[in-house]
């Protein structure tokens, strides 16, 4: 129990969104409302058992950690590819084009696995 | 790379870090810089939105006057709003979370550090497109932040401006999103040995419940953009009254629970301030843990009292949930009470803030119970009474709360002091600031002030509390200028290495944070400043109070 | 002007228990900033909790919500019950950027229009002592129309029908906006609402139509 507590909050908390929908239910809303909100429980039960399994597959508390910054300069690229590809829905699709050669050098920064020096 | 945070006997150790180039910094993993850019984007951004809110009070100060015309004004408040909700004070939010929370649970970094980068980045580029819209011939988006339809299609609201708005808020938000889950992943899976869930920091455990809202409620807000941007392509949806009404229910879906995003970790800011300029350990832990979590909770069911003007929403329901609310915030309350009620207090300037902000936020809390009584609701809302009441919120209570913060944790971030007596000043001004400006908008409103005009007629007898309004609005500017001065002038002192050195616990602190060097060194740790026994919420406090006793047994009676 | 009357009554008990609970919040906090300083050489407590005394605070508060939660819920269902007798019926479609009242039962199936241009404003007349019902919506965007001395507002929606009932009890003539921010006009979407006698409201609906004159009662 003490090693799932982390599982016990998420879980619980999205349990209680459960409860105050169904309150909602005795009310009564239109039907999107209970779509929309059971897609965040049901999205918040997803949470709660990814949380589950970290809890099973290791300790509550560490000793040990990864620091991973392996293709950390990938990141750039990326976000400035996707910031393309939003301001395509704006100013039209051929930024596609040059969106797509931006977010192929982040792949690649990634898997070459650059990282700037922060020695 | 795989590391193990040094305890007292380990000789394994971190890396310190000498200032290195900009690149160092904008593509750095380590959560300190992320957590320290994105902070400092947005306060860049606060002053920024300062600067509309001045032009709009400068405007409304007297009667029929026309600084700037309409369309422009509309433009101003607008981007005001949206900078603020999406661009300033939740960022932040998110940001001190990234920043602290490793240091909180005694870990070396934060969890999933490159996506927290590309999380900053696109928060970071999503405000510079918004911004981006007043470059545009009919200038930036003017339909307010929440931008119903029709009014917010392209028929409406035509211009690039308002597609560069939901491009950049859609970008943002999914910036924030992602920052949100590392850093709810790191509080429940890198808390170092002895770190239990119930030994969790207030700051930690209000990231828990903030990360939960962003994670749950955050998703509505990309879905309501979509389905503007849809609405922008094919403006006939909205002839269809399910999407018009269905847009307001996925906004707010979104922007009440972000209301408390923008809550929470200042709130638990100011618990943790209390605490230690108090002397004591936080009164009443469990239940504000509790309540904290309670109170998210139902703040994902409280959105439609932002609808009960409609005509087409279960008003008795969100009416009952949103008065439910007193509850975990009358136990917040009496734990914030009851720590300064016991303590012994010292006047430094983050405790002023903190202080100031128990009044001031009770302000904004005792009227939302008004405007979520449906029969109050009915005539203020869309009201400057509203107006009123969400800046007490958030500017008398959240950014008090961020100020507290920023006073109190930047020796630990920068390595030294922030001016003591340019921070009284700082806070006076404020304190007279916030008051004057807000506490007149409540009248205003109740008088029949509508939200979101840019001017208003001389007989309607508004003229007077405007004025007193902007006159609070310049004692606003001038604390905010006397507070960028302080953090510059600060900081280029240290740059010529004139500064005040801060120690590395300045405030007696009671959490692992002030036990590393100021500023931490990369993996946090070292064996110089190990992570010290984790012996409940407060550990240093721990420590210091078992120094107390060894010393008082071994000195001669 | 039931909207005025529950809107008082509400409003003056939720304010007057704000202010007692901002002033026992203030003594508490006023009394920790004198008397718990650290000039005053004051040693901090260490009791962390108060477990039961906190129990019954958390009773106190959620049977006070409780409360609060009910008798507003029944204020509300009190301000929209529909009043005895047929309604004098009112369709009121709003614009970009102003409002026309449409009156069915008139023989003329009478309309009042304006430009909500400097002084042309449209005039909703209404009987008083007699429930009218308004059947609120819109042609372009949302609005909403509000009545700040009746303390009352209700959205405006396109493709869809809002109705509320208004029994005015005196004569007399107030300003009426719109609250739901509609762009470049928003702020002179303004109307009069204007209440007179039955008697007097009957010979203005028999009257014939002629240029505008509704508008001028």
């Amino acid at each position: 129990m003490k090693r799932h507590l982390p599982f016990v909050v998420v879980a619980g908390w999205g349990a209680l969104n459960g409860v105050l929908l169904a309150v909602l239910a005795v009310y009564g809303e239109s039907s999107m409302v209970f779509w929309l909100w059971g897609g965040a429980v049901v999205l918040l039960a997803l949470v709660a058992l990814a949380v589950l399994a970290a809890c099973r597959s290791g300790p509550d508390q560490h000793v040990r950690y990864r620091v991973p910054d392996r293709g950390a300069g990938a990141v750039v690229p990326a976000a400035f590819g996707l910031l393309l590809v939003a301001l395509a829905f704006v100013y039209g699709l051929w930024l596609l084009a040059l969106a797509g050669p931006l977010l192929l050098v982040a792949v690649a920064l990634a898997v070459r696995g650059t990282t700037a020096r922060e020695e | 790379m795989t590391v193990t945070p040094p305890t007292a006997k380990a000789v394994t150790g971190g890396r310190p870090v000498p200032p290195s180039g900009w690149l160092g910094w904008v593509t750095s993993t380590d959560h300190k810089r992320i957590g320290v850019l994105t902070v400092g984007t947005s306060l860049v951004l606060l002053l920024a939105m300062g600067i509309l809110a001045l032009t709009m009070r400068a405007q409304l100060a007297q009667p029929e006057q026309q600084l700037v015309d309409t369309h422009t004004f509309n433009q101003l408040f607008t981007i005001h709003g949206s900078g603020m909700i999406y661009m300033v004070v939740t960022p932040f939010a998110i940001g001190m979370g990234v920043y602290l929370v490793p240091l909180q649970i005694g870990a070396p970094g934060i969890a999933m550090p490159r996506l927290t980068l590309l999380g900053y980045w696109l928060y970071a580029l999503g405000a510079a497109v918004m911004l981006a819209g007043f470059a545009t011939p009919l200038g930036a988006h003017a339909d307010g932040w929440f931008s119903y339809p029709p009014m917010a299609d392209s028929i409406h609201s035509p211009g690039a401006g308002s597609d560069l708005w939901i491009a950049g808020v859609f970008l943002a938000t999914t910036g924030t999103i992602v920052m949100g889950w590392t850093v709810l992943w790191t509080v429940l899976r890198k808390r170092t040995h002895g770190m239990t869930m119930l030994r969790l920091p207030l700051f930690s455990w209000s990231m828990i419940a903030t990360c939960l809202m962003v994670i749950g409620a955050f998703p509505a807000l990309l879905a309501a953009l979509g389905l503007l941007a849809v609405g922008r392509a094919d403006p006939s949806i909205f002839d269809h009254n399910v999407w018009n009404i269905g847009y307001q229910h996925l906004f707010w879906f979104y922007g009440h629970p972000v209301v408390y995003v923008m809550f929470f970790p200042y709130l638990a800011a100011v618990a943790e301030v209390l605490a230690v300029f108090s002397g004591r350990r936080f009164f009443g832990y469990q239940g504000t843990v509790l309540s904290l979590l309670v109170f998210a909770a139902l703040s994902m069911s409280v959105w439609g009292h932002h609808m009960f003007a409609t005509g087409q929403a279960a008003n008795d329901y969100y009416s009952l949930t949103s008065i439910a609310l007193l509850v975990p915030a009358g136990v917040e309350y009496f734990s914030m009470l009851g720590t300064i009620a016991g303590g012994r207090l010292r006047f430094a300037p983050p405790m002023l803030f903190a202080l100031a902000f128990i009044p001031q936020f009770l302000i904004g809390g005792l009227t939302g119970i008004m405007v979520g009584t449906p029969v109050i609701d009915y005539h203020v809302t869309d009201s400057y009474f509203v107006v009123a009441h969400l800046h007490y919120v958030l500017f008398a209570g959240s950014a008090f709360g961020l100020f507290a913060a920023v006073y109190f944790w930047f020796p630990k971030v920068t390595g030294v002091m922030l001016g003591h007596r340019l921070g009284r000043l700082h806070f006076w001004l404020l304190v007279i600031g916030a008051n004057l400006t807000f506490l007149p908008m409540f009248a205003l409103g109740y008088l029949g002030m509508p939200r979101r005009v840019s001017t208003y007629a001389a007989f309607e007898g508004f003229g007077w509390l405007n004025l007193l309004s902007s006159i609070g609005a310049a004692f606003l500017a001038a604390g905010v200028i006397l507070f960028a001065v302080n953090v510059l002038w600060t900081l280029r002192k240290r740059t010529l290495g004139r500064a005040e050195k801060a120690p590395d616990d300045p405030w007696g602190g009671h959490t692992l944070e002030w036990a590393t060097s100021s500023p931490p060194p990369r993996l946090n740790f070292t064996p110089e400043h190990p992570v010290p026994p984790v012996t409940s919420f407060a550990p240093l406090l721990d420590l210091r109070q078992r120094q107390e006793v060894t010393a008082v047994d071994r000195s001669p009676s | 002007m039931r909207q005025r009357h529950i809107f008082g009554e509400v409003f003056t008990l939720e304010s007057i228990i704000a202010g007692v609970v901002f002033v026992v919040v203030v003594a508490v906090f006023v009394y920790a900033l004198i008397g718990r300083r650290a000039g005053r050489q004051v040693t901090a407590s260490q009791r962390a909790e108060r477990p039961r005394l906190e129990a019954y605070y958390v009773g106190v508060l959620a049977a006070f919500s409780v409360f609060l939660v009910a008798w507003t819920a029944w204020q509300n269902h009190r301000e929209h019950q529909t009043a005895a007798g047929p309604p004098v019926r009112v369709d009121v479609s709003s614009f970009q950027w102003c409002w026309s009242f449409n009156y069915p039962q008139a023989p003329d199936r009478r309309t009042v229009s304006g430009s909500c241009r400097g002084d042309d404003l449209p005039t909703l007349v209404v009987p008083t002592g007699r429930p009218v019902q308004l059947r609120l919506t819109s042609r372009d965007v949302i609005h909403s129309l509000w009545v700040p001395h009746l303390r009352y507002k209700m959205d405006a929606f396109p493709h869809h029908v809002n109705t509320f009932t208004l029994t005015l009890d005196k004569e007399g003539r107030w300003r009426g906006k719109c609250a739901e921010f509609c762009g470049e006009r928003h702020r002179t979407m303004h109307f009069w609402i204007k209440a007179v006698s039955p008697d007097e409201y009957d010979r203005w609906l028999q009257d014939q139509p002629g240029g505008g004159q509704g508008a001028a009662v």
